[in-house]
């Protein structure tokens, strides 16, 4: 039979448990010991330190080799990590976290206090931008004995207790880094973490080998042997090595979507969605306030009636998201459902443009503006080119103009733009991922602030307001009034929410069970036997 | 001249890519009424197969007709093809001239800044070009130019080297006409043919830059050109092969086709005694 | 015979100079080529979290030396050259050097094998094309020649992988080797051929058309010269006279097309290396562009220039050889 044929019996074969792939694994108490997970890496990280660089695949990797104070379930709430245990005062200004006495680090050393304290005050201000905006709301950070660490508030902030997890405070050894030269200590290319994997070796273009920590501070686990994370730069041959079973998972965006649209389906491979409710990011079209017509709003009301978004979702995610209705990801907190709705509707579209005076030419066309093309890919192209077709039908001609990274970077930064594709994480917390885009305090000449210029001095207040208050049942009336407001005035053309398919070979067991989903440090997964 | 023309008309293969030519400047003229609207628009469900749905090529991704971005696509084609080749033909044939017909110092200066254009390898400068100054329909054409003229301009210096000591162009010169004169009006003429054979056959190597430009992202974004579709096609060439298929076979047809009448032209003109 | 080694040697070093001297025009050129692109390549390093902060940022230039004006930036590199440091890359963290010569062998391996292809394939199709010109294998030969010029090189690469991979399954489609084995010695050798095939026939089937015409035409023009009818009058048979007489004759402008399409050779790896996923130093180029990884650019844009000048310089000497006018002298 022809090769291919034969690829797909043995995938059938093996689904029916007729032939096994080698995993190399030993049954033991409940969950079974051994085997080695491949996964894909997509792209390679340029090192494997968390708290010197925040890119995607750097935290991938990284998340198993370091660990946060705590992680977060599906629904938001803390849960334990490096920290077993907490507690918040009663005026939410003060912090106390109990670290657990028998964490080490991979060298031997034993990891205190004192590690905490440096890397909050000392390293990450150096390289973190975002964890040093959170601490810098902190009066003091204090360890008043080794195992346990004291956050004091300057003042309330109620998004505070979701950023320790390991993206936002990775906590790095004091013995290794201090007084020395952080970006270019030897220890960001082979790291001494806290986690439950070592690295053995990192075969640039090839790939990146973990091993079990041997001394982790949780006994018997972490039950793998290992994990691989293989580099392959193309995208229909990472499909092909889930698909043959040369790699046991892919993660975001390592395939195609509809590669994995497709894989979904196999047989002997599950798919879920489920592990990105920390990031929740939406995709929308970023405008520039500044530019006629687009500082009206009835015509960027307009905009968002006159996309067709299912067709997005459908066609160009290929199912993996949901129409947006705010800045809100209805995964993250304080998502508030009731608000303005803008279906899919070039008549309501055109009666906009129409109510605001903007006439039709000879041609059609009412008035010219320029997309700037998010230059992240296949699905950020295809996405501009539908909403550049779905414009001019009602008289809206838009010009593309593509860019690389840095080009785009420094467009976007600096304001010189009419219209752009663009996602952001929202890190669980509308104060920590979302009003950043809203408020007038953050209009500056960087990227991902409020580069579009909205100016609402209601939704400022709110922000602070909300940011302020320690309990949920406070915040939410807060950001469920600031949701109405931007709906309503829609100073930003939300798309949709983007979900990422996390898929795995059936075997495997407990792989995404927090919202930070792979980013988890895999001490709990296992191949069932 | 009208020789030239009779012998070309005697052509068989100057003939036959004369004539797929012609059909393929027809489709580029035809296009707007064989299929009015723009490329880009969705009219069809996703992927679907040629020949269903009224969709002769088939659908792209987005659900775009393929036959008509096919259509659409010549004349992005033809204009970038010949638009280059025309910039690249003027600035090469000026260096080339005034390198030949002033020799000494200057013209191997000149030489030597030509070929330090052909050192850095074609299509990575203008990859870098495009990048740089970002892709749009002029900055393509540039590129190419850049990256073209050169051979235009060895060519030019060669003939100018050898035509400016033969003897009509002596007298010329006795007779007191002025250098641009002589350049322009007796040595130009008679070095005309081989620039003509080079130019017609360049215009064929730019609609080639372009579609290798336009695949690897870096092209015009609003024009649908043959390069592009393909670029497009190439993560989903297992599920729908006729994304890839039908534009590269356009591209074939037409380079084919400029190949053979610029050959033809190169034999009409140049004949030469043991050619077979 | 000292005179004319001295003689030698003199022609040599002024070679070398030369040489040398268009490296450095080369290095300028395409350092303020490379500069004069716009785009913060600060911000693309900082990241997404990173480039909210303008403390960071400002780190991030002093870092890379993005802050200093253009002319010490120059200095700095043109200096660095010289002892063979190429620089710095900001998106791998470690030596422009390491990431070339990482790099290197997957374009060597993919560019000479395609070469070889070419002219084998080439040399052998246009003899046989022109010693039978005028019957259908010449025909055949000429029309394929013709129909392969004119193909797109990117879009070969897909139809081969449509074919072989997609249809017939007889080879992989896109890669490097197969993915997630540690194979050494001859088995990794067996598997990365596997993986070699289609790339290097798409790259070598374009020059492979051009050198077989130009052979072509080239062995019916030496045909008709005085000596080789000289050669048939006096009786020497077919084969002889075509590897003796013609073959050193015709090959002289093959040999120098083969050194002037290095340029274009290299060139065209680029878009084999995106079609295929080989990972080489054309695809670097690409990738590094558009991350704006300047200090990869001008280092790779260097490289390869060099091989191209290398490269002029080896067809002269083999020209040299194979010219039996010049031997003579």
């Amino acid at each position: 039979m022809k090769k291919r044929e034969f690829h797909k019996f043995l995938l059938a074969a093996s689904a029916m448990g007729l032939v096994e792939i080698p995993l190399g694994i030993t049954k033991a108490h409940g969950q079974t010991r051994g085997g080695t997970l491949n996964s894909i890496l997509q792209p390679e990280p340029p090192m494997l330190n968390i708290a010197v660089n925040q890119q995607t695949p750097t935290q991938t990797v990284s998340s198993k080799m370091f660990l946060g104070l705590l992680t977060y379930s599906f629904d938001l709430k803390p849960m334990p990590s490096l920290a077993k245990s907490w507690t918040v005062s009663p005026d939410g200004l003060t912090y106390t976290f109990n670290l657990e006495p028998e964490a080490k680090w991979h060298d031997g050393k034993p990891l205190t206090s004192e590690d905490v304290l440096y890397t909050v005050n000392e390293f990450l201000p150096l390289t973190h931008p975002r964890a040093k905006a959170v601490f810098g709301h902190c009066e003091s950070i204090t360890a008043p004995d080794a195992h346990t660490v004291v956050f004091k508030l300057k003042a309330p902030f109620g998004p505070f207790m979701g950023a320790f997890d390991v993206s936002n405070l990775p906590v790095m050894p004091k013995h290794v880094y201090a007084g020395t030269d952080i970006i270019k200590n030897p220890a960001n290319l082979k790291p001494i973490g806290s986690g439950p994997y070592k690295l053995k070796e990192w075969v640039r273009g090839s790939h990146i080998h973990l091993v079990r920590n041997e001394d982790y501070f949780k006994k018997g686990k972490p039950y793998l042997d290992a994990v691989i994370y293989r580099i392959v730069p193309d995208g229909a041959s990472r499909a092909l090595a889930l698909e043959n079973g040369t790699v046991q998972m892919t993660q975001w965006t390592d395939l195609e979507l509809f590669d994995a649209q497709r894989l979904s389906k196999s047989a002997n491979l599950a798919m879920t969605t489920k592990g990105y409710e920390y990031f929740a990011p939406i995709m929308w079209l970023e405008l520039n306030n500044r530019v006629k017509p687009l500082d009206d709003k009835r015509f960027r009301q307009a905009i968002m009636h006159a996309i067709d978004r299912n067709f997005i979702k459908d066609k160009i995610l290929y199912g993996f998201g949901k129409v947006a209705t705010g800045p809100i990801n209805s995964k993250t907190k304080f998502y508030e459902p009731n608000v303005k709705k803008y279906d899919f509707s070039l008549a309501k579209a055109n009666a906009l443009l129409d109510e605001m005076g903007l006439k039709a030419d000879s041609a059609g066309v009412r008035t010219k503006l320029r997309l700037l093309v998010s230059p992240y890919g296949e699905m950020p192209a295809r996405a501009c080119e539908y909403v550049r077709q779905c414009l001019s039908k009602v008289g809206i001609a838009l010009t593309l103009e593509t860019s690389d990274p840095g080009g785009w970077a420094q467009r976007v930064a600096n304001w010189d733009y009419d219209i752009t594709l663009s996602w952001l994480y929202q890190f669980g917390d509308p104060a920590l991922g979302v009003t950043r885009n809203y408020v007038s305090t953050n209009i500056r000449k960087l990227l991902f602030t409020n580069t579009g210029g909205y100016n609402n001095p209601e939704v400022d207040r709110l922000a602070i307001a909300a940011e302020n208050e320690t309990t949920d049942a406070k915040r939410q009336p807060l950001y469920s009034q600031m949701q109405k407001i931007l709906v309503e005035d829609v100073p930003i053309a939300w798309l949709c929410e983007m979900e990422f398919p996390t898929i795995y070979d059936k075997r495997i067991q407990d792989l995404v069970t927090t919202s930070i989903g792979i980013h988890e440090s895999f001490d709990a997964v296992y191949f069932k036997g | 001249m009208t020789a030239i023309v009779r012998s070309f008309l005697r052509h068989p293969s100057g003939m036959l890519g004369l004539v797929i030519l012609l059909l393929v400047v027809a489709l580029a003229l035809a296009a707007p009424l064989l299929y009015p609207g723009n490329p880009w628009d969705t009219v069809a469900a996703p992927f679907t197969p040629p020949r269903t749905d009224g969709m002769l090529l088939g659908s792209d991704s987005l659900g775009r007709d393929i036959a008509a971005g096919i259509a659409h696509g010549t004349r992005v084609s033809l204009m970038i093809g010949v638009v280059s080749t025309l910039v690249a033909l003027l600035i090469g044939v000026v260096v080339g001239a005034l390198s030949g017909y002033l020799g000494g110092r200057i013209g191997e200066l000149l030489m030597r800044f030509t070929e330090l254009f052909q050192t850095i390898p074609a299509f990575l400068l203008a990859i870098l070009l495009v990048a740089i100054l970002t892709p749009s329909i002029r900055t393509i054409v540039i590129a190419i130019a850049v990256v073209s003229w050169p051979q235009v301009a060895r060519l030019t210096r060669g003939e100018f080297l050898a035509l400016k000591e033969r003897e009509f162009v002596q007298a010329a010169r006795c007779q007191g006409e002025s250098a641009l004169a002589l350049i322009v009006r007796h040595i130009l003429p008679n070095a005309l043919s081989p620039i003509i054979v080079t130019g017609s056959l360049a215009i064929a190597t730019a609609i080639l830059i372009e579609s290798a430009l336009s695949f690897m992202g870096l092209g015009d974004p609003n024009l649908m050109s043959w390069g592009f579709m393909i670029g497009a096609a190439r993560t989903m060439i297992r599920t729908a092969w006729w994304m890839s298929v039908f534009p590269g076979v356009a591209i074939l047809l037409t380079v084919l086709a400029i190949n053979l009448v610029g050959e033809g032209l190169n034999d009409v003109l140049n004949p030469r005694i043991s050619r077979q | 015979m000292t005179l004319k080694w001295l003689s030698v040697a003199g022609a040599l070093g002024t070679r070398i100079g030369k040489m040398l001297l268009v490296v450095v025009l080369i290095a300028i050129f395409n350092f303020m080529l490379v500069r004069a692109a716009p785009g913060d390549p600060a911000l693309v390093i900082a990241g997404q979290s990173g480039a909210t902060d303008e403390a960071f940022i400002a780190r991030v230039r002093a870092e890379y030396g993005l802050d200093k004006p253009m002319t010490t930036q120059l200095g700095t590199y043109l200096g660095k050259l010289v002892t063979l440091d190429l620089g710095f890359s900001y998106r791998q963290q470690r030596p422009v050097l390491d990431v070339i010569l990482e790099r290197l062998p997957a374009t060597l391996l993919l560019t000479l094998t395609a070469f070889v292809i070419s002219l084998a394939g080439g040399i052998v199709l246009g003899s046989l094309a022109g010693v039978r010109a005028g019957t259908l294998s010449d025909t055949l030969i000429t029309l394929l020649s013709l129909v392969v010029y004119a193909t797109p090189v990117f879009w070969m690469g897909l139809m081969l992988v449509l074919l072989f991979s997609v249809q017939l399954g007889w080879l992989p489609a896109f890669g490097y080797g197969t993915v997630g084995t540690n194979l050494t010695g001859m088995a990794a050798l067996l598997d990365k051929a596997k993986y070699l095939v289609l790339p290097a026939i798409t790259l070598g089937m374009l020059y492979l058309a051009i050198y077989a015409r130009l052979m072509r035409s080239s062995v019916i023009e030496v045909s008709h010269q005085d000596y080789v009818k000289t050669a048939r009058a006096k009786g020497a048979s077919e084969s002889r006279i075509l590897w003796r007489h013609m073959l050193r004759n015709a090959l002289l402008p093959v040999v120098t097309m083969a050194g002037v399409q290095a340029g274009t050779l290299i060139g065209g790896s680029v878009v084999i290396e995106t079609v295929f996923a080989w990972p080489g130093l054309g695809r670097l180029t690409y990738e590094a562009v558009l991350q704006r990884d300047y200090q990869v650019m001008l280092g790779v844009f260097l490289v390869l220039s060099v091989l191209v000048i290398l490269f002029n310089w080896i067809t002269d000497l083999v020209y040299r050889l194979v010219d039996p006018r010049i031997k003579a002298a």
